[in-house]
């Protein structure tokens, strides 16, 4: 049950005939009179055990976006249903107008529209509808609140996606889509053609040219259809904030924009997100869309307060791809002990793979490097300067078992791996 | 870390959202889920109920001299024996259950030959000059216990304060005629007022007033000590005995303690209450409630809160930032001078490419050359060992300048 301000209105009305006949038993009889009207507007209110509730979900939505959630009351009952209804979205959801005003007539449906626009990456919630149903007086009202669950999935932004155009283009011309072909852009053998002036002399294919009158080259191009195997670490370093961005999200960006590249160069793209299990699966090789599927698969990463399992992840690998494969591993190059996890592993796994490990820095530690006008400054620097050098020390390391580091700020990162990703395809280190 | 951990990294699915359940829960259920408060309600609700008995047992009393406290500053030690000889004891707090005690006692006296007797005790003077005499003429005898000056004027007679027992006189000696001090014998003197009169007794050297005073024809007697009565010291000397013969002289005893209750209120100026108009009474309590149905209205809420799994997020810098005030804190300067020169030094050999294995000398040597200096003067900042906090903050920033003026050169 719930009362309106109607109600604190007409007991506030009520005092003009207390003070006109000031005596008790006139409060005693206006008192009576307000819980008369009280109960007799409640008991006309349209029953809510009566009212059916059905909702249309929008299914996905990316971050910037918005959505709209479509909530229909039906009302089986008899009387009328003058409610407010309240659609109870997590606050994250953003539900730019949950409570609404409904008038249903007895025995038939109404639809109300509530706009989403989530402010967090995931799969929203809203576990409940509340009604308020009022009586005609609009003086009381029963209230009730009715399971209804509903969800709406948030999908990762993308925002590295700004970087594909310029990326593509620089993979084309690998590629030979490009108006010159150049000897070395990949090892694959591709086609012979015509020498033409300015073709390295060296690339000229002496045996073709004996059999024809006109000097032949041979061309090259990259090699496709290779594997390349992207891990997101989710274990407890993902939750650290790096200029304002979780160091997941700023993984996430990194294997997006990498995946769609790898893609359009041909090679064969799985991602698997890990700390102790599996948190997220994509790949190519499943049917439809692979953006789709991975931004599916990165929507409800969160980071998990546990270190990761560096033991399992070779196993993982070796689940996804038998073979010699691109492993990207998308980890902090100083979270806690590193030569313990992921220094032995990136030495087993360079064996047989190619590795690249993607690192995100934090640009606080340089500011922070730099500042020395007090006591405290330097002892700030003194412990930026620790954490650089120990970075540096684990990166060389990593460079000494031939194994790739990407080190770069938030945003400099994904654009950092795809260079990364494009430099080793042309040098056919794939 | 573990509860947050427990806490974010459920899925939000697995948890019942509290309240939405339609079905009523069981109560131990809820009761489990709110252990701590519902212990804390059960302690708060179990004091007030102790508190509350506590204030309304009946026969607690702590008021001084009153015949039920047995404290040691009560009088239930006298009135118990009192009552053993036979005298009727009859405890009132008010004016007019005096006045109709004291008719009761009457009353149940044959002869009326006084068989009376009124103790008063006004601790604060709350009764006025008519209250007073019409006691007076009610009872046959009238002990006063260290009344004030208005008081006794009230009460007529020449007995008159006459300030208290000097400092160190603990016992007095009764040293006058009157049969009741003669036969009791010396009494407690401490914090005791005297009084002026025909013939006072027990006094404190001639002509000072006494502790023990009383009218000519005996029918107002005025004792001078709370201490004689109460339950401390009535062992004391010759307490006991003044008291009990003072006080049982009669069959009937009334003890008039007055309270707040007997102060009258007749001649004060008329109060707000009295003036205002009727109606006004009633217009707070009508805006209280009115105010509470606002409470109602605006307090009830649309349907129960959602959960709102928030993801844990780190500032990741805060590990770089709590090393940096442990040093502080640790006044570590060697390692922070050893940190500041490594990387320094690692930068310089990027800089000048001298290879990441290249020795501290090799760079020293390098940086001299390329700034174009003599090797003391770079290895005289590069190697420096600073003592104290302002040595390191000097240096650190010389080493950023040798940084500097490498790199731009």
């Amino acid at each position: 049950m719930a009362i309106s301000g109607r109600f604190v209105l007409l007991a506030l009305t009520g005092l003009v005939p207390v003070m006109l006949f000031p005596d008790w038993g006139t409060v005693l009889l206006v008192c009576l009179l307000l819980c008369a009207a009280l109960l007799l507007d409640l008991s006309v209110a349209a029953t809510l055990r009566k009212v059916k509730l059905d909702r249309t979900l929008p299914g996905n939505v990316t971050l910037s976006g918005s959505a709209e959630s479509v909530l229909t009351i039906g009302n089986t009952g008899t009387r009328r249903l003058r409610a407010v209804v309240r659609d109870a979205w997590q606050p994250s959801a953003g539900a730019q107008n949950p409570r609404q005003r409904l008038d249903v007539p007895a025995g038939e449906r109404r639809r109300m529209t509530v706009l989403l626009q989530p402010a967090r990456r995931g799969d929203l919630k809203a576990p409940h509808v509340t009604l308020r149903a009022f009586g005609p007086l609009r003086l009381a009202a029963r209230q009730r609140t009715l399971p209804c669950p509903g969800a709406v999935r948030v999908l990762p932004p993308f925002h590295s996606r700004r970087h594909l155009p310029s990326k593509l283009r620089k993979l084309r011309e690998l590629d030979g889509k490009a108006a010159v072909q150049i000897r070395g852009a990949g090892t694959e053998f591709d086609s012979l053609r015509d020498y033409v002036r300015g073709d390295d002399v060296r690339s000229i294919d002496w045996r073709a040219t004996a059999r024809r009158s006109a000097v032949v080259v041979r061309t090259w191009r990259p090699e496709r259809d290779r594997r390349v195997v992207i891990m997101l670490d989710t274990s407890r370093t993902a939750a650290a904030r790096i200029d304002d961005e979780p160091r997941l999200d700023t993984g996430i960006e990194a294997a997006l924009l990498l995946a769609v590249l790898a893609e359009r160069g041909g090679d064969r793209v799985d991602f698997f997100a890990f700390d102790r299990r599996t948190r997220g699966r994509a790949g190519s090789a499943s049917k439809g869309n692979l953006l789709g599927q991975l931004v599916q698969a990165m929507a409800p990463l969160e980071p998990e307060l546990i270190e990761l399992d560096w033991s399992q992840v070779p196993g993982q690998i070796r689940q996804i791809s038998a073979h010699r494969s691109l492993v990207v591993l998308l980890t902090p190059l100083d979270g806690g002990a590193p030569e313990e996890g992921l220094l032995p592993m990136a030495a087993q796994l360079a064996q047989q793979h190619l590795v690249v490990v993607a690192s995100v820095r934090d640009p606080m530690l340089g500011t922070m490097q730099k500042e020395r006008a007090t006591a405290a400054q330097v002892f700030r620097a003194a412990a930026a300067e620790r954490a650089l050098l120990e970075r540096e020390a684990v990166a060389i390391q990593l460079r000494q078992m031939g194994v790739e580091v990407v080190d770069a700020e938030p945003h400099q990162l994904p654009p950092a791996l795809a260079d990364a990703y494009i430099r080793l395809k042309a040098a056919g280190r794939l | 870390m573990t509860p947050v951990l427990e806490s974010t990294s459920q899925p939000a699915s697995e948890r019942p959202a509290a309240g939405v359940r339609i079905a009523g829960p069981a109560v131990t259920a809820w009761i489990r889920r709110h252990r701590t408060w519902t212990l804390i309600g059960l302690v708060f609700a179990l004091g007030v109920a102790l508190t509350i008995i506590a204030q309304l047992s009946p026969g607690r009393d702590d008021a001084p001299l009153s015949t039920r406290n047995a404290a040691p500053d009560g009088a239930k030690a006298v009135s118990v024996i009192l009552g053993n000889q036979g005298v009727d004891v009859r405890q009132t707090d008010n004016f007019a259950a005096t006045m109709s005690a004291l008719e009761r006692a009457d009353g149940h006296s044959a002869s009326g030959d006084r068989t009376t007797t009124l103790l008063l005790f006004d601790r604060n003077g709350y009764l006025d000059r008519g209250q007073l005499q019409e006691l007076q003429r009610a009872t046959d005898r009238l002990v006063v216990v260290t009344p004030r000056l208005s008081a006794l004027t009230a009460l007529g007679g020449d007995i008159r304060p006459a300030g208290v027992v000097p400092e160190g006189v603990s016992t007095l000696e009764p040293g006058c005629g009157l049969e009741d001090p003669a036969v009791a014998g010396a009494v407690t003197a401490e914090s005791a007022y005297l009084y002026q009169a025909g013939r006072p007794c027990y006094e404190p050297s001639e002509g000072l007033g006494g502790l023990y005073a009383s009218s000519g024809d005996g029918r107002l007697v005025v004792l001078g000590s709370t201490q004689l009565l109460s339950n401390a010291r009535l062992d004391e000397h010759g307490n006991a005995a003044l008291a009990l013969r003072t006080l049982g002289a009669s069959e009937q005893l009334v003890w008039y303690l007055p309270g707040i209750a007997d102060v009258t209120t007749a001649d004060a100026p008329k109060t707000l209450d009295e003036l205002a108009p009727p109606w006004v009474a009633f217009l707070g309590p009508w805006l209280a409630l009115v105010a509470v149905l606002a409470m109602v209205w605006r307090g009830r809420r649309l349907g129960p809160l959602v959960f709102e799994p928030l993801p844990v997020v780190v500032k990741a810098v805060e590990t770089a930032e709590g090393r940096a005030r442990l040093y502080h804190d640790a006044h570590a300067v060697d390692r922070a001078a050893e940190n500041l020169r490594a990387g320094t030094l690692v930068r310089l050999a990027r800089i000048l490419r001298l290879g990441p294995d290249a020795e501290s000398t090799a760079i020293v040597d390098a940086a001299a050359r390329h700034l174009g200096r003599t090797t003391e003067q770079t290895s005289g900042v590069l190697d420096a060992r600073p003592r104290t906090e302002s040595e390191l903050v000097h240096w650190a920033q010389q080493l950023d300048t040798l940084e500097k003026e490498v790199t731009a050169r």
